[in-house]
């Protein structure tokens, strides 16, 4: 048959390549190999998109853009059920049928029948990845019967990457790599956009910084690369890569993003939101473009564009947890914290340990003076692990307005102690802050070691000096009348970095009065 | 700066990455439609028709132009009603366009008189029809070589179809025709691959879109067909829910009418408003800061306003969003977002804004159980300065009722009333008139005065609407229809006329179906009654579960309702404790109504331990408060308890002078029950008077005796009117006892036998008769 069909098929993959869609189908009709009626079929689908897209363009009126739909898929449908209860298909054409499915939005079907092409031909990713797209949640993936293969590891990895289980792609990428894919590009970029997504900056950029090495024509990616360099600020790579990646293609959509964040970086918002829309111009659905738009206006303080940019990025991912975000700051910054709250709360929903949102939920709360609330939800930012480490100085601040000095003590020295076991200077640490009143705060309870400890350490901090000295002499003072001196009281502490851990908060409890 | 990063950078108009020339402002595209409209016109304009059927297609040309996408058929009926000739030309120059080929179509639009070449004919560049020509030349030329294509092949369609299916006048069934075969498409499975057949493919979708006078279509709707069908189901869920789409099927329409359109804002409103209608705070909360999010973008537009323009549109979303949360009982919520709205409207010095926040505040205040008169009063100045009419008597009105429900002076609440009355019919304000109809009638039922208000509650459902009647509906699904429509069915079943409130039951049932908003009032009250009924058939337990649903609905009469049931039960002490529970409560809440009648159970409670003595300082405690507060009915209620406590205390006479003085509001006012009660306390003291014992037969006062029998009489019809023939039971044996005592032996046997045929028939044996009131 194969034979038979050659010439056929030769010439009708040749007007394919051209996108000659009709054409190729036209001389493929009386083709009956698998092969001529897959690329018959498929011609015949691309076709019908063509025309779609082509239609949308010079439709009749504005609310016909929507009906415009591509009038092969039910023909293709038809045809296809046919043979499929036939069981005539093979796992390409299987695939095409659940493509169809797919645009006519019977998502069900369209699964059992990726799986099942899946299962005819395992080795191809494409089903595989229009898998992906279908599977909303981890019970449903576990539900599935897939065929026991290689690229079965592939995909899970790729699938608890979509589903935020960070930790358990990576896993399946070390695996992977030590089955002996070390050298595969893709490995490298998945696992740096997983460590892009749990914002463990510095692995991640190490990881593209080594793949632009091995594949330095690459574009894939490339905007995830971007956002990071952004986060770290770090402009000269910024413009390195964007100047690169135009000389590759300026035309693609990870380009214009990475040009995008250059502008940005660079402050020149209006040309970034230039290129974010050049971006979403290339590719409609284009998540990240959106929502970085939104970023663009807000930092020209264009709200209600913002607003419209984002509300876009929610309408093609409903689960994009940055464009509720932005939206929630969006109306902080036309200063509704009650309204925003909704927005942060459904951030939250998505990201349930990401801090920011925790933290940004807590100063709505605190503004809205539900300072109850507001507890919480530091005191939740912090267990989650917060980033920004600011969760349990606020907490701090908050229990001192509420007179809780007890808790404030305890989260005052919480934070100092995450403070230097980070290591890096923060530049918002509000160090001195924290040992003023953890120094105050002894004093009151007669603790005098402990009090003339932090007075000291206040001593380093310029905006603290004073008070730190003034704090001294009342020590000295009271200490003269009690005139309790005790020998070990000025141990070498000097090179203890975190002076006020040898007092565990529960032993703080149990010395107050 | 920000407006001008906007033109430069940001395209509105831009959807999904694409420019569309569309979104805003422009609304006009050539459809088939409309060149059938064009072709009307030219018609009109050419040939002689004679005037008076000019003047009815005159007459016609406004809603044409204006009105959603007709049908051929429906086009061509509407004409032909007008002028037969002209329709048939139309017709004709349709025929010859779909029939033909594109240059025919070409050919009628090079043919239109141009308005600027025309001065003298009604196609002048300024006129209505010229405006109309003008702009679908306009969008003719814009279109491009492809969209020409398109438009004619659309028109053939149009064309075609009238004729292909004769019945495509008919609304509605060629819609639901239409509905399967796309159904079939989309969602049946295992057949569908034999079933769809080459016919139905060729049968292309634009066939829906085609379809519309606003019935509901699966497909897209034009612009104006979307607008009109959001409008109308706005004002259907406002006026009369219940010709309103089904919840799920506008949800569905909704979410078909925003996949093609997601910018479409009002959609989102509406969907908000349905959510509403199901009680759903996620979708709710979600469509209606996603209208907002849609309407702060399209409130630029008017940049006249500058800033103006979506800081107005944040106000009023916070203000939204209160009243969203208030409506769903989160008053924290509704308060924190209240004193949003209020800091934004102050920061940008919007009065009418701060205005309605004032009165949602109160409202707030008020759900809320605190006080806020003074708050009220403040908006009532307000509103009164800033010309507000409609907030202004609103808060009157509410101020009314707070007032009444403090005991404020009856004659200034009426005065203030009738105030506001004048406002409202100056202003036209149909709605308050309606609500203003329903409180009175509520304050009068209150005070105790039952045919005042069963006067009030006619007036109202009588009354003929003021509103012009949009789409067909009368206004008589509101709040205030429901209020009235309960006080009404309440009124009768005082008077044992259960068929009629059975009557009005049905209907209320089929005006507020279960789900909707109002719903509630008369399940409320359905329960009450239903409860009342068998309370005093002594069915109790059939009683007992209708508790558990009124709990349901208000929680404080389910827990009333429940020491009732307890109470007649002979669970003195579970009663006790919950009447003692309510008083408290009521107290806290200043519900005056109920603490006299908790009050008088707790009293009845005493009677059933014997201990009057102790029952009387409580009644003359409900005794006050009720004469405060104007309540007549629960203060002859009152007086009766305290006569038949003063009764039992063996002072008959004091406890007939006391009874008399009620007796007059009773017989006027009170419920049939009640006159009954009354009759038979009047009977029981005048032979407690008389000297009359049960048992030993001593002298009797004939005269009053005689007084006593008359009482019984009455009593004993009252009573077999309602059916209630427990105390009828008693009555008879009153009755036997006094006659025989007056020896006249033929009258006591036949009550006797009264009493012995009712007492076989009830089966239950008879508490002690002079325990109960």
């Amino acid at each position: 048959e194969d034979a038979q069909d050659l010439d056929a098929l030769t010439l009708a993959k040749s007007y394919f390549d051209l996108k000659e869609y009709d054409r190729a189908a036209y001389f493929l009709k009386g083709c009956c190999s698998q092969k001529a009626y897959f690329l018959y079929m498929y011609s015949r689908y691309l076709s019908g998109e063509k025309k779609k897209d082509d239609e949308t363009v010079d439709s009749l009126g504005p609310l016909e853009k929507g009906q415009v739909r591509n009038e092969a898929l039910r023909e293709l449908r038809v045809e296809l059920s046919k043979k499929h209860t036939a069981r005539e298909l093979d796992g390409f054409t299987l695939y095409l049928y659940g493509v169809v499915l797919r645009k006519l939005d019977l998502l069900k079907e369209a699964v059992e029948v990726f799986v099942e092409a899946i299962q005819a031909l395992p080795l191809h990713w494409g089903a595989w990845l229009e898998l992906s797209n279908l599977i909303t949640n981890i019970e449903m993936l576990k539900s599935l019967s897939l065929p026991d293969c290689w690229i079965k590891d592939f995909f899970m990895a790729h699938m608890y990457t979509e589903l935020q289980m960070i930790k358990e792609a990576l896993q399946k990428y070390q695996n992977l790599i030590e089955a002996g894919f070390s050298k595969s590009t893709y490995i490298i970029s998945q696992i740096a956009v997983a460590y892009h997504n749990i914002r463990d900056i510095d692995q991640a950029l190490a990881l593209f910084n080594e793949l632009r090495e091995h594949d330095p024509y690459r574009i894939d990616n490339m905007d995830t690369f971007s956002n990071l360099l952004y986060v770290k600020s770090m402009k000269p790579e910024l413009s390195y890569l964007a100047h690169n990646l135009v000389e590759i293609d300026k035309y693609r959509v990870e380009t214009c993003c990475v040009i995008g964040n250059y502008y940005s970086l660079r402050s020149q918002h209006e040309k970034a939101a230039l290129y974010f829309q050049r971006a979403l111009k290339l590719n409609p659905r284009c998540l990240g473009a959106w929502t970085l738009m939104g970023h663009e206006y807000m930092e020209m303080k264009n709200t209600s564009a913002a607003i419209q940019a984002y509300r876009h990025a929610i309408e093609v991912n409903k689960r994009d947890y940055r464009a509720w975000y932005g939206l929630g700051q969006t109306y902080e910054i036309l200063k509704m914290p009650f309204y925003c709250l909704y927005y942060y709360r459904k951030a939250h929903q998505l990201r349930p340990n990401d801090s920011r949102m925790l933290v940004a939920l807590g100063e709505s709360y605190e503004k809205l003076s539900q300072q109850v609330e507001a507890k919480k939800c530091y005191w939740r930012a912090y267990s989650v692990g917060d980033v920004e480490k600011m969760a349990l100085l606020k907490l701090a601040k908050l229990h001192e307005q509420l007179n809780e000095s007890d808790d404030a003590a305890q989260c005052y020295m919480l934070y100092i102690q995450d403070i230097f076991s980070c290591g890096e200077q923060l530049e918002h640490a509000e160090v001195s802050t924290a040992l003023r009143y953890l120094g105050q705060y002894y004093f009151k309870n007669k603790l005098y070691d402990e009090a003339s400890l932090c007075a000291q350490r206040c001593c380093d901090y310029n905006d603290a000096r004073a008070e730190g000295k003034a704090l001294l002499r009342q020590i000295s003072q009271v200490r003269d009348q009690v005139e309790t001196p005790s020998a070990d009281l000025f141990t070498p502490l000097s090179n203890n970095n975190t002076p006020v851990r040898r007092v565990s908060p529960l032993n703080l409890i149990s010395f107050t009065p | 700066m920000a407006s001008v990063h906007e033109s430069l950078y940001f395209n509105p108009m831009m959807t999904n990455g694409v420019v569309h020339a569309n979104v805003f402002g422009i609304k006009d595209w050539v459809s088939p439609y409309k060149i059938s409209v064009l072709a009307l016109l030219y018609e009109m304009t050419s040939s002689k028709i004679t005037l008076p059927e000019r003047r009815r297609l005159n007459k016609l040309i406004l809603p044409l132009q204006q009105g959603p996408d007709l049908t051929l058929g429906q086009f061509l009926k509407t004409v032909e009603e007008c002028c037969p000739q002209t329709a048939y030309a139309v017709k004709l120059r349709l025929q010859e366009m779909a029939d033909g080929e594109l240059k025919d179509m070409e050919y009628f639009f090079s043919t239109l008189p141009t308005p600027f070449s025309a001065f003298d004919s009604e196609a002048h560049k300024t006129s209505v029809v010229g405006l109309f020509m003008r702009h679908m030349l306009l969008a003719y030329n814009k279109l491009s070589f492809s969209q020409v294509y398109k438009l004619y092949k659309s028109l053939q369609h149009y064309y075609h179809s009238h004729y292909a299916k004769p019945t495509d006048g008919q609304v509605g069934l060629p819609a639901l025709a239409a509905d399967d075969s796309e159904m079939d498409l989309t969602s049946i499975e295992d057949t569908v691959g034999d079933r769809v057949d080459k016919e139905e493919l060729d049968a292309p979708l634009h066939e829906s879109e085609l379809r519309s006078d606003g019935t509901p279509s699966r497909g897209p709707l034009s612009q104006k067909q979307a607008e009109y069908f959001l409008a109308r189901q706005a004002y259907l869920l406002k006026n009369d829910e219940n010709k309103a789409l089904k919840p799920a099927a506008l949800q569905e329409e909704l979410n078909n009418m925003l996949k093609f359109n997601p910018d479409f804002a009002e959609a989102h409103y509406l969907n908000y408003l349905n959510s509403m209608r199901v009680q759903d705070i996620f979708l709710s909360a979600h469509s209606l800061l996603h209208y907002f999010d849609r309407l702060i973008l399209s409130g630029n537009e008017g940049k006249s306003n500058g800033d103006e323009g979506y800081g107005r549109s944040l106000r009023y979303a916070a203000l939204n969003l209160a009243s969203l949360h208030c409506r769903f009982g989160h008053y924290q919520q509704a308060d924190l977002a209240l004193q949003e709205a209020i800091r934004i409207a102050q920061e940008s010095n919007d009065h009418v804004c701060l205005q309605h926040c004032l009165s949602w505040l109160y409202t707030l205040e008020q759900r809320k159980g605190s006080e806020s008169t003074v708050l009220t009063q403040d908006s009532v100045k307000m509103a009164a300065h800033f010309c507000l009419p409609y907030l202004g008597s609103l808060d009157i009105q509410s101020l009314v009722q707070q007032g009444a429900m403090q005991g404020k002076a009856a004659h200034k609440l009426m005065d203030a009333l009738k105030d506001t009355e004048i406002l409202h019919w100056k202003h036209s304000l149909s709605e308050l008139i309606e609500i203003s109809l329903a409180q009175t009638t509520s304050i009068w039922r209150m005070y105790g005065k039952s045919t005042m208000a069963l006067q009030q509650a006619q007036l109202l459902l009588n009354m003929s609407s003021l509103e012009p009647v949009n789409f067909g509906v009368h206004q008589n699904n509101t709040e205030a229809f429901a209020v009235a429509l309960c006080h009404l069915a309440e009124l009768h079943a005082e008077q044992g006329l259960y068929n009629a409130t059975s009557e009005i039951f049905q209907h209320l049932k089929e005006q507020f179906p279960p789900h909707t908003q109002h719903s509630k009032l008369w399940m409320l009250c359905d329960l009450k009654i239903q409860f009342e009924r068998h309370m005093n058939d002594r069915k109790y337990h059939l009683a007992e579960p209708l508790v558990k649903a009124m709990s349901a609905l208000n929680k404080t009469e389910g827990l009333y309702r429940k020491a009732h049931v307890l109470k007649a039960l002979n669970r003195s002490t579970e009663a006790y404790s919950i009447l003692q529970q309510l008083q408290v409560h009521c107290e806290k809440t200043k519900c005056t109504e109920i603490i006299i009648r908790v009050m008088l159970s707790t009293a009845e409670l005493h009677w059933e331990s014997s201990g009057f003595s102790t029952a009387l300082p409580l009644l003359l405690q409900a005794l006050a408060l009720a004469r405060q507060h104007h309540l007549q009915s629960l203060a002859s209620e009152t007086i009766l308890h305290l006569a038949f406590t003063q009764l039992m205390l063996g002072v008959p006479e004091q406890a007939l002078n006391v009874l008399h003085e009620a007796m007059e509001p009773i017989l006027a006012h009170g419920a049939v029950i009640d006159k009954g009660r009354a009759m038979l306390l009047a009977a029981r003291c005048h032979m407690a008077v008389a000297g009359f014992k049960l048992k030993g037969q001593g002298h009797l006062d004939l005269q009053l005796a005689a007084l006593a029998v008359d009482s019984l009489n009455e009593a004993a019809s009252y009573f077999s009117k309602l059916k209630c023939k427990e105390r009828l039971r008693d009555v008879h044996y009153l009755q036997a006892q006094l006659y025989r005592s007056l020896g006249q032996t033929s009258q006591s046997n036949r009550s006797a036998m009264n009493f012995r045929l009712l007492d076989q028939e009830l089966q239950s044996p008879a508490p002690p008769v002079f325990m109960q009131l």
